[in-house]
């Protein structure tokens, strides 16, 4: 038949055209958004971008996972225009070393002189980046049924936390779910423990030019109290081997989904997941970091995702940091959750309000994430893979077996800092 | 066997005259030379980057050596060779396997009509794709992973599949699960064309079972056992995106791969003359691989009696009995089923809510519908597969225009034969050459020349790394055209163009074949586009990686991106598979 020969070929031509038009065809300049995100965030992330109305020019999100740090390597001659960094502290090195990233204009360089951000963003009167987003890393996500089940509290304290992980394996439940696959959940574990313990070292390491972690001893010692908690047996759901090929939404699987476990340490990003698998909606709880030693303050590690502007920018990727810095732009994510802005503690659910609050809390205990300021010492060849070879050398064994780990885990790490 | 009798020298050949049908030297001209100028600027797009290479590997800071090559001492780069060693033991154990499932399947024909396309498929999708299925057949979670859930079943316990160790059992069966159906088509083509008297002969003589295996089939295949062979190990030498999405982050460090080594080295601003070394090494291992089959390739002469009555078709091979016809069927089926399941499970997985398949495995009866499709949807799976249909159309569309003149040139241009033979051997080495080589130097380029992110650019590269096999392929299948055809036409009074136009008519599966596995590559591939065109075009393989890297959370989401992405390769490979396998064995049948 001619006619309906004819009209798929008229079709066929108006679909080239339409798809050959320059911006398909990566010809016309896009402003690249390289982002870490995947799964539900990136899908929200989207959203935020739908949310902004129409723009004058496209704008390709780059999903870059873990690897993000690669959008600055040497070799990528064009990068991204904006880098949504998760790794603040990696900006300073960034800045120093390379010398490759744009300062900020000054209308939009407030929120990077907020209280925190600035040691990280602001460096000779000039601002490197505007915070995105903000994340509590030291939040436990729980499920209150289980914790009633037993007669336990949320903990206040380290040692009461390691009691209530013992009345709950006595009870037949496992307490912990841990997301071994993921190497920043353990260091994010460690982090706290040795902030709560000892602050100043941590911000000693935090600036240090050259880290050395495994010269302090109070490393050694949190390494030693982490150890106390990751060897009890039967204190991860699957054991460890199962916990080694975990990420942390299956972690929060095991703990709400299949109910294996009682609690997980998670940022408060892990919300929309922790909702969108929990069997029972009623049935979500969370608590903060406890203190280490009665009288100190709880630990808060915060972490965050912030724009920064590889050089050199454009005009249109500028403009895309103002439009996202703007209060309502992010009300989408908000919406679904797993969202928190700096200084702002309302708008969100009771549970990520009172992780707000605890970081907005004057003379809170709050650093930065530890192991992005550490360079290569704190990344996947160095804290990650100690932490999982230590994690694998004590796992179920006891509390026997942790302080030869903590040495060879020392001594490992000596290693990786040469 | 000869004779000479005054003055005249006879022979008695068993086979077609292939020689020159009019002694004398032919006349030259110089403008065939031109249909080879395109392919020359085409592939400058690969040599140049690999000389760049190969002078940055040897540089150091005090001139030229082997300095650069210290890196091959670091432990994670030993490993890495170790493990790529043993990727080409398991290309070898796939190779011998599809072997023994191609003769089963050619001694019970009633096999093939199961298992075909049950094998085409898995060859169809990305190796992203199936590393993804097995992922999730293989997940830790015994309500999530199938084979999890079996065991447990069975057992009361499991392993963890993805676990220290096991992890290689999971990457070898991906592997398995996308080549084998490639090994068994070539092979049973390569069986379909032994003529039947040769069979009837040797089952006459008495010889059967493995005398008749070492008699018959295995020298008769040898040249086909070169190509599948070279293809394979080469797959597995550049094993990369398996590797990303099947092995948890813990365990990637124990799986690494010389490629990945590579690309870690680069990533984390790793001296460029040592990760250049570190890619040579690569090349290096897929280069002597690449030379060893091809000569191997070279060595076969087999001179077959021309068949001048044509087979009467009552006379085909004699029927198995109807016990063996019952067997044949049985295994088929439940060979068919195993091949299958993978992609039953892909599909299953994404007909199901993105709760429902993160929280429980594909047999769950709850949360079907197709909403992961509509989350998929949201991460802009839709753009990336228009980016990749027009990556993917400008490459084949390039390639095609350039590699056939090229090949003809080659085949039937009157080259001198050293030029010929070197160029033949130039293509081998360039058609193993693995993106490592290139990558770094070509993207500098592209960055350079402001083309960072265009799509035109990545496609070129894409005919620029396809051109070698499609002008191999393409020669071997021009230069099989019977001699009269050619002869013909170069005496006639047609001219180059008319020979040209008669041996493309001729020669159309070779084509086919070389268009439909280009479009399916590059409609495939993720390390290409991971590699040289950096982060900025979308094709469909990054996205599906972006949505991959929380795994089991995301299983709903990856399992649709999964299927809309192979729809397109697999409705293309089972469409065309019987040319595509016919092209592919043209040039190397006995």
């Amino acid at each position: 038949m001619p006619s309906s020969r004819r009209a798929f070929l008229g079709a066929a031509a108006t679909l080239m055209v339409a798809g050959c038009s320059s911006d398909v065809l990566g010809l016309r300049r896009s402003v690249r958004v390289a982002v870490s995100w995947s799964g539900q965030e990136l899908r929200a992330f989207h959203d935020v971008l739908n949310g902004l109305g129409r723009l004058d020019y496209p704008v390709e999100v780059v999903p870059l996972g873990d690897d993000i740090s690669t959008a600055f390597g040497a070799r990528s001659t064009r990068r991204p225009d904006i880098v949504m960094l998760p790794q603040p502290g990696l900006v300073p090195r960034e800045r120093e070393d390379r010398d490759d990233i744009q300062t900020i204009p000054d209308e939009l360089a407030a929120p990077g002189r907020a209280r925190l951000w600035n040691d990280l963003l602001v460096y000779d009167g000039k601002t490197y980046g505007v915070p995105f987003k903000t994340a509590h890393k030291s939040a436990i996500w729980y499920r209150p049924s289980v914790f009633r089940e037993v007669g336990v509290q949320p903990p206040q304290l380290w040692s009461e936390w390691l009691t209530i992980n013992k009345a709950l394996s006595d009870a037949g439940i496992r307490p912990l779910s841990l997301a071994a696959g993921d190497g920043w959940v353990l260091t994010d574990f460690l982090e706290n423990v040795l902030l709560g313990i000892a602050p100043a070292v941590y911000a000693g390491l935090a600036t240090a030019t050259e880290p050395r972690p495994s010269r302090e001893p109070e490393f050694a010692a949190a390494l030693r109290l982490l150890g106390s908690m990751w060897s009890a047996p039967g204190a991860f759901a699957g054991g460890v081997k199962r916990s080694l090929v975990q990420q942390f939404p299956d972690a929060i699987v095991e703990v709400f989904g299949h109910r294996r476990a009682a609690m997980v340490l998670a940022s408060d990003f892990a919300e929309p997941v922790v909702r969108s698998f929990a069997a029972d909606p009623d049935d979500i709880g969370v608590f903060t970091f406890p203190a280490l030693v009665p009288g100190a303050a709880a630990p808060v590690v915060v972490g965050g995702d912030v724009m920064v502007l590889p050089k050199p920018s454009s005009d249109n990727a500028v403009d895309l940091v103002r439009r996202l810095s703007t209060p309502a732009a992010v009300d989408p994510w908000i919406k679904q959750g797993g969202f928190l802005v700096d200084g702002r503690v309302t708008g969100y659910s009771p549970e990520l309000t009172r992780l707000a609050e605890q970081l907005t809390a004057p003379n809170g205990l709050l650093q930065f994430d530890l192991s992005d300021q550490l360079g290569p010492v704190g990344g996947i060849n160095g804290l990650w893979r100690v932490l999982t070879d230590f994690l694998i050398r004590i796992g179920d064994r006891g509390s026997a077996v942790v302080p030869e780990a903590v040495d060879t885990a020392v001594a490992e790490l000596r290693e990786v800092e040469g | 066997m000869g004779l000479q009798t005054n003055g005249l020298s006879l022979e008695v050949v068993g086979r077609e005259v292939s020689g020159r049908p009019v002694a004398g030297k032919p006349r030259r001209p110089a403008a065939p030379y031109l249909l080879g100028l395109p392919a020359l600027l085409l592939s400058c797009l690969l040599l140049i980057p690999i000389g760049v290479t190969v002078v940055a590997a040897f540089r150091t800071n005090g001139g030229f050596g082997f300095g650069n090559f210290a890196v091959m001492g670091d432990p994670g780069a030993l490993r890495a060779v170790g493990n790529s060693l043993l990727w080409v033991l398991v290309a070898f154990a796939v190779v011998a396997v599809g072997f023994f499932l191609a003769l089963l399947s050619y001694r019970l024909p009633a096999l093939t009509s199961f298992l075909q396309p049950a094998l085409v498929i898995p060859f169809a999708v990305s190796v992203l794709v199936s590393g993804a299925t097995f992922r999730l057949i293989f997940d830790p979670a015994p309500e999530h992973g199938t084979v999890t859930a079996v065991w447990t079943r069975l057992f009361g316990t499991s392993p963890v599949w993805l676990g220290p160790g096991l992890f290689w059992l999971v990457l070898v069966s991906a592997f398995g699960w996308t080549w084998l159906g490639y090994v068994v088509s070539l092979f049973r083509a390569g069986l379909d064309a032994i003529p039947d008297d040769i069979t009837r002969t040797i089952a006459a003589e008495g010889v059967t079972g493995w005398r008749r295996l070492f008699m018959l089939e295995i020298p008769l295949l040898r040249p086909i056992t070169g190509v599948v062979t070279l293809t394979v190990v080469i797959a597995a030498v550049r094993v990369f995106d398996l590797v990303l999405i099947v092995v948890p982050g813990s365990m990637q460090g124990s799986a690494d791969v010389l490629g990945l080594n590579w690309w870690r080295a680069t990533a984390s601003g790793e001296d460029p003359g040592r990760t250049a070394a570190l890619g040579l090494v690569l090349f290096a291992i897929v280069a002597a691989v690449g030379v060893i089959g091809f000569r191997g390739l070279r060595r076969r002469r087999w001179a077959f009696p021309v068949a001048v009555v044509p087979p009467d078709p009552t006379l085909g091979r004699a029927k198995p009995s109807k016990r063996v016809r019952r067997f044949g069927w049985t295994v088929g089926f439940a060979v068919s089923l195993v091949w299958i399941l993978p992609a039953l499970v892909l599909v299953a997985t994404a007909l199901h809510s993105p709760r429902e398949a993160g929280l429980h495995g594909w047999w769950s009866l709850s949360g079907l519908g197709f909403s992961s499709f509509s989350a998929a949807a949201n991460i802009g799976l839709f753009r990336a597969l228009l980016s990749t249909v027009l990556i993917a159309g400008a490459a084949t569309a390039v390639l095609l225009v350039i590699a056939v003149p090229t090949a003809y040139l080659v085949a039937w241009g009157g080259l001198p034969q050293w030029l010929g033979r070197v160029l033949m051997s130039v293509f081998v080495v360039l058609a193993v050459t693995p993106v490592q080589m290139y990558a770094a130097p070509l993207r500098d380029a592209i960055g350079s020349a402001g083309l960072a992110g265009s799509r035109i650019a990545l496609a070129l590269v894409h005919a620029a790394a396809g051109l070698p096999f499609a002008v191999l392929l393409l020669r071997s299948a021009f230069a099989s055209a019977p001699p009269a055809l050619v002869s013909e036409a170069l005496l006639g009074p047609a001219r180059q163009s008319a020979v040209l136009a008669t041996v493309q008519r001729t020669y159309r599966p070779a084509l086919i074949a070389v268009a439909v596995l280009e479009f399916a590559l590059v409609w495939n591939d993720f390390i290409v586009g991971f590699l040289i065109s950096g982060p900025g075009t979308t094709p469909l393989s990054l996205v599906l990686w972006g949505e991959a890297r929380q795994f089991s959370a995301s299983s709903g989401t990856v399992a649709a991106a999964a299927v809309v992405a192979s729809v397109v390769p697999v409705v293309l490979m089972l469409t065309f598979w019987q040319k595509v396998v016919r092209g592919l064995t043209a040039g190397s049948r006995p």
